[in-house]
């Protein structure tokens, strides 16, 4: 166990410095610094531009830049906004509770509304409330996030004269305004989770329910309460658990436009901003940190599922 | 009927429109008219126009070529590409199976959109980009698939037999393990298919899609978002159309898997 | 034409639809003055909060060292120059009182307010004027503005409330310099301090009628009221909160159910769906921006003058503009249009600014490209306009056989193909502080004295520009100016082709908003809300 957790951890650090390098090579080559972008177009002093480069220390060779950011990075010092000054560790937290919350709040949805249509869907297979949840699933899936996010902001507008805040607020700090501003992302986002979650569902259900036992207890007189939800929903319990992790993964990778469409500070809408103003230190910082959660979150599926099923241990 | 048969119907549907979507839509798609500007739909204009007067159903229609076009071009790419190498890394094994293991794992830990966003951003948008965009996102699932099948056909007594027999390598690579490796390739292609077309959309809305003129679904919609209080149909139509389009190939894929039997 | 109507309209914004921009500017400047010096508006009580809707945001706070313009708009609620920019094309005392210059035009003399305190609770003086503009001049503090101050040869503070300018060569637009774009009055030594530049983006050490109260970036920006003031009695307002709106769909959601109070809009067409919301109203100010396609004179076919003037001459400005923000604009020759009348040439003395087809095509043919040719055009990301504005322009070159292929880029690429004068063919969108020197000199003087960004390099330019710098009396350099933009129209660096109006919108709740035609926020410091 031990090993293979050491084996895992060395093979993330790895992974982790290499990713790094790529995303620090991939935003050099991205054209433009942020000298262009803050000096604009009437900024034509070279002096100046000068200066600036050497502020930032653009001037100094690309891997002597690399090696500081990683010595520092080791350290847990991701630097601080070129624009901002801030810490970028800060900035990345404050933007990760964001994305977490809307995360968060999303696969609670997701599960609540597609757990049960899945297991009503795999009980019921073949009747027209499977099919009903069929095509649920099917558009729900296919429907573009963004689209339906659009559409819903359209829809409350036209028909409750209602509309999200925009302004962000913690939970913490006004819980009212905070959900207000959550319902609309929280929906588009769960509609499409709800939908795999149901699809997913639906299919252990059908293979639970076609094995042996459930037959022989069938046969033995068990109530369909027992059979469905002793038996079956609790020999299901572990490809879910796994699955939800897989959903939260995708998630997290998945904000970055309703973010943009609901002007949520989370850490998608960091990264596009911090890319689009060649931030390169929060950039970086904040891609490190998707990679480490990503990689943690992969880790703990696996160990969960060692932990659920024996017979998977490492 | 099966989910098979309308995934199949509703394939045909979208292989006329990028067969002769001049037949469908006999508008052009480019021609503007600023005087009929943010039309709603009418006879004339089915799905309405947009804010330079274009024919938004003919746009919607022609679009489809170049949306399923590029989705279907990337993919082809990451297929060809990644299960290739993934292939030959399952069969090869050694340090290039770990080395191309690692690089997949890395470029999966990015975040679609974000890894999109940044290899446009080297390259600038426009559709040949986007188009190497998508097929860099998708290359370590096309990986993936085509090692765990050619490692499971490695293990299988007839690639022992053939070895044991004096086939090369090579040969043996081509013969024995491509064609078994291949229905699984085709499958994830067409399961990944709705999830990439999402992408493809996405990138789209933010602008880093193909260029103006061409009609792209998801270009459609990034025209269209700031006109949707008052042009909705510059949104409905090119959002259902990557809906419907989308859910095709998500019948298909559930039907190719009940076939293959897995 | 389609034609947008809107309900509540006053008699100003009537006047600005009837289009006679010249006189629409004047009307302005009588709404826009009171600014500095005007009587309160009737009935204004103090007071109230006012949430704003805006589409984009500062990347960061500094004013001397932050290009954006997003970043300008707000920051003229904490930060003050010594004048302030009326839009008819003069320079007006904001931290200044007077100004007077030498007779050789090399030294100017202001005699700065009295009683001004900077948020930090400090008395203004003239040190620390001077120390805000040596900062911002000095090259390696890295400010864009340090090359509009390229003639001053050096700052004295003779008295508590004198400064002098000294100039290495005379500079009429100095007054104009010393305004709102780049840079402000700070507190003397603030720069000394490490992180200073950041350290903005929590404090503000302006002398401006709101204080920074809290920037959290891509979300919200809010001000509080400076109570000490140098206006007596103003801001009304307690508490502004920008926030960043995803499109201007939501603005106009937000409007409709009373999140937000105001919002500009950037094209005019994005305010049709309030057109008969209840308790909003929408209003349209003339603008000081210009929509421009810019021609890298270096840039392939674009290096022959008779191509530059004959896509001039294929282009019908009007259709694009229509197309583009539905005509809610003016139509330019060579002058934005808020400085048409003071500054500018009539369109029709200025030459290629008529459709002309049949010139166009035996202009190609002698400069070697009787079939045409193919050629990009460059958008920038984000910017709508431009999309609708593309295909129009490609439309209307392909009448001489111009091939054109959109091409679109990032905001931050095209800002580095432009600084690197390789802009090739595109289009751009500016505005400008209302001063034709400060409007053309960096763009269009040859270097090194200018950018040059188009590869224009035309010395009777350049010439002209330096004159038009040097003096003093407004006849000769309206005169100098007026020759300067006959040449700019004959070689065609740029086709300015229209100042496009500046849309607003606010609840009727919220009172007395002027919109600058910068589009920058000084309308705040006098705007009041109810009860």
């Amino acid at each position: 166990m031990a090993g293979f957790l050491g084996r895992r951890l060395g093979a993330a650090a790895i992974a982790a410095l290499l990713s790094s390098l790529a995303v620090f090579l991939l935003m050099r080559a991205v054209p433009g610094d942020i000298i262009g972008q803050m000096l604009g177009q009437t900024g034509s002093d070279r002096a100046a531009e000068q200066a600036l480069r050497a502020f930032f220390g653009l001037d100094r060779p690309l891997w002597a830049q690399f090696a500081e950011w990683v010595g520092g990075a080791v350290q847990g010092d991701l630097g601080r906004s070129w624009y901002q000054g801030r810490p970028v560790s800060a900035m990345v937290w404050d933007a990760f509770l964001v994305t977490l919350q809307l995360a968060v709040l999303t696969l609670a949805l997701a599960t609540l509304v597609g757990v049960p249509l899945g297991v009503v869907a795999g009980i019921a297979q073949g009747t027209r409330i499977d099919r009903a949840i069929q095509t649920f699933n099917l558009i729900g899936l296919s429907a573009p996030v963004f689209w339906l996010g659009l559409m819903l902001l359209v829809g409350t507008s036209a028909a409750l004269d209602w509309s999200p805040p925009f302004a962000w607020s913690g939970p913490h700090e006004d819980l009212e305004e905070n959900i207000a501003i959550l319902v609309l992302p929280v929906l588009s986002l769960a509609v499409l989770q709800a939908a795999a979650y149901s699809q997913f569902v639906r299919g252990l259900m059908i293979e639970e329910l076609g094995k042996d036992y459930i037959r022989a207890g069938r046969a033995k007189g068990l109530t369909p309460r027992e059979l469905y939800f002793k038996h079956a929903l609790a020999n299901v319990m572990i490809p879910l658990v796994t699955f939800m992790g897989l959903i939260l993964v995708q998630i997290l990778g998945g904000v970055v436009v309703i973010e943009s469409l609901f002007s949520l500070p989370g850490l998608g809408r960091l990264i596009l901003s911090a890319i689009q103003g060649r931030d390169y230190p929060v950039v970086q910082g904040a891609l490190l940190f998707v990679v480490i959660i990503a990689t943690t979150i992969n880790l703990a599926v696996d160990l969960l599922y060692g932990l659920l099923d024996p017979r998977l241990r490492p | 009927m099966t989910a098979w048969r309308l995934g199949l119907v509703l394939l045909a549907f979208f292989a006329v429109l990028i067969v002769a979507p001049g037949w469908v839509a006999p508008q052009s798609p480019f021609a503007l008219d600023p005087s009929r500007a943010l039309q709603p739909p009418s006879a004339a204009h089915w799905f309405g126009t947009d804010d330079v007067g274009r024919d938004v159903f003919a746009r919607v229609i022609h679009g489809t070529r170049i949306t399923l076009g590029l989705v279907t071009l990337s993919l082809l790419i990451a297929a060809v590409i990644g299960g290739g190498l993934g292939i030959v890394a399952g069969f090869a094994g050694r340090w290039f199976d770990l080395a191309a293991g690692r690089a997949a794992d890395m470029v999966q830990t990015f975040p679609p959109i974000i890894a999109g966003v940044m290899i446009t951003g080297v390259l600038g948008p426009g559709a040949a980009n986007l188009i190497l965009a998508l097929a860099v996102i998708y290359l370590p699932t096309f990986f993936r698939i085509g090692r765990s099948a050619a490692l499971a056909e490695v293990q299988l007594t007839y690639v022992e037999a053939a070895r044991a027999a004096g086939f090369t390598e090579s040969s043996i690579l081509v013969r024995q393990i491509l064609p078994n490796a291949l229905p699984v390739l085709v499958l994830q292609f067409v399961i990944v298919f709705p999830l990439a077309l999402q992408i493809e959309a996405a990138l789209g809305f933010l602008g880093l899609g193909v260029v103006p003129p061409t009609p792209d679904w998801g270009a459609i919609l990034e025209q269209g978002k700031n006109f949707i209080l008052v042009a909705w149909w510059m949104s409905l139509w090119p959002g259902l159309f990557v809906l419907l389009s989308a859910a095709a190939m998500m019948l298909l894929g559930q039907g190719l898997r009940e076939k293959l039997g897995r | 034409m389609r034609n947008l109507t809107f309900p509540r309209r006053t008699a100003l914004h009537l006047a600005l639809g009837s289009l006679a921009l010249p006189g629409v500017a004047r009307a302005q400047q009588a709404q826009i003055d009171p600014l500095i010096s005007g009587p309160t508006p009737p009935g204004a009580c103090r007071g109230g909060r006012v949430t704003i809707g805006s589409l984009v945001e500062p990347p960061a706070l500094d004013p001397f060292r932050q290009a954006a313009d997003a970043r300008i708009r707000v920051s003229v609620l904490m930060y003050q120059g010594l004048f302030y920019e009326d839009q008819s094309g003069v320079a007006r005392p904001l931290l200044a009182e007077s100004a007077a210059a030498s007779a050789d035009g090399k030294s100017w003399t202001f005699r700065l307010r009295r009683g001004v305190k900077f948020h930090t609770g400090q008395t203004m003086t003239s040190a620390d004027v001077k120390y805000s503009y040596d900062f911002m001049r000095n090259a390696a503090n890295g400010s864009p503005g340090a090359g509009d101050l390229s003639s001053v040869a050096s700052i004295d503070a003779p008295e508590e409330h004198t400064v002098v300018f000294n100039l290495s060569r005379p500079n009429a637009a100095l007054p104009m310099t010393l305004t709102n774009k780049y840079g402000a009055v700070v507190p003397r030594g603030f720069f000394e301090t490490p992180n200073s530049g950041t350290r903005m983006n929590e404090i503000s050490v302006g002398t401006g009628p709101f204080k920074l109260k809290q920037f959290r970036p891509n979300s919200t920006l809010t001000f509080e009221r400076n109570p000490d003031y140098w206006q007596p009695g103003l801001p009304y307002l307690d508490e502004v909160t920008f926030v960043t709106m995803p499109n201007s769909a939501a603005m106009v959601v937000g409007l409709q159910s009373r999140r937000i109070d105001l919002a500009m809009f950037s094209r005019p067409q994005d305010t049709q769906a309030l057109a008969n919301a209840p308790g909003v109203q929408v209003h349209r100010w003339p603008s000081l921006n210009q929509k421009t396609v810019d021609l890298d004179c270096k840039y392939q076919q674009l290096s022959d003058m008779r191509v530059r003037q004959a896509i001039a001459l294929a282009i019908d400005k009007k259709t694009v503009m229509d197309a583009s923000i539905s005509g809610y604009g003016t139509v330019i020759g060579t002058m934005v249009a808020g400085m048409q009348e003071a500054w500018g040439v009539p369109i029709d003395q200025l030459p290629n600014q008529r459709v002309d087809l049949d010139r166009a095509r035996s202009l190609l043919a002698a400069a070697g490209h009787p079939s045409g040719f193919d050629i990009d055009l460059t958008t920038i990301i984000g910017y709508d306009w431009m999309d609708a504005a593309a295909v129009t322009i490609a439309e209307q070159l392909r009448r001489i056989n111009i091939q054109v292929n959109i091409r679109k880029l990032d905001l931050g690429v095209w800002i580095r193909n432009f600084r690197a004068r390789e802009m090739g063919f595109t289009f751009n969108d500016w505005g400008t502080t209302p001063d034709p020197s400060l409007l053309y000199y960096r763009h269009f003087r040859a270097a090194p004295e200018g950018a040059d960004f188009r590869n224009w390099n035309n010395a009777r330019a350049s010439a002209l520009l330096d004159r038009g710098q040097e003096t003093a009396d407004p006849a000769a350099r309206k005169a100098i100016y007026a020759e300067f933009q006959k040449i700019l129209a004959e070689e065609v660096p740029t086709i300015m082709m229209f100042s496009s109006d500046l849309l607003t919108a606010n609840r009727t709740r919220l009172k007395n908003y002027v919109q600058h035609g910068t589009g920058w926020y000084f309308g705040l410091a006098k705007a009041w809300v109810e009860g």
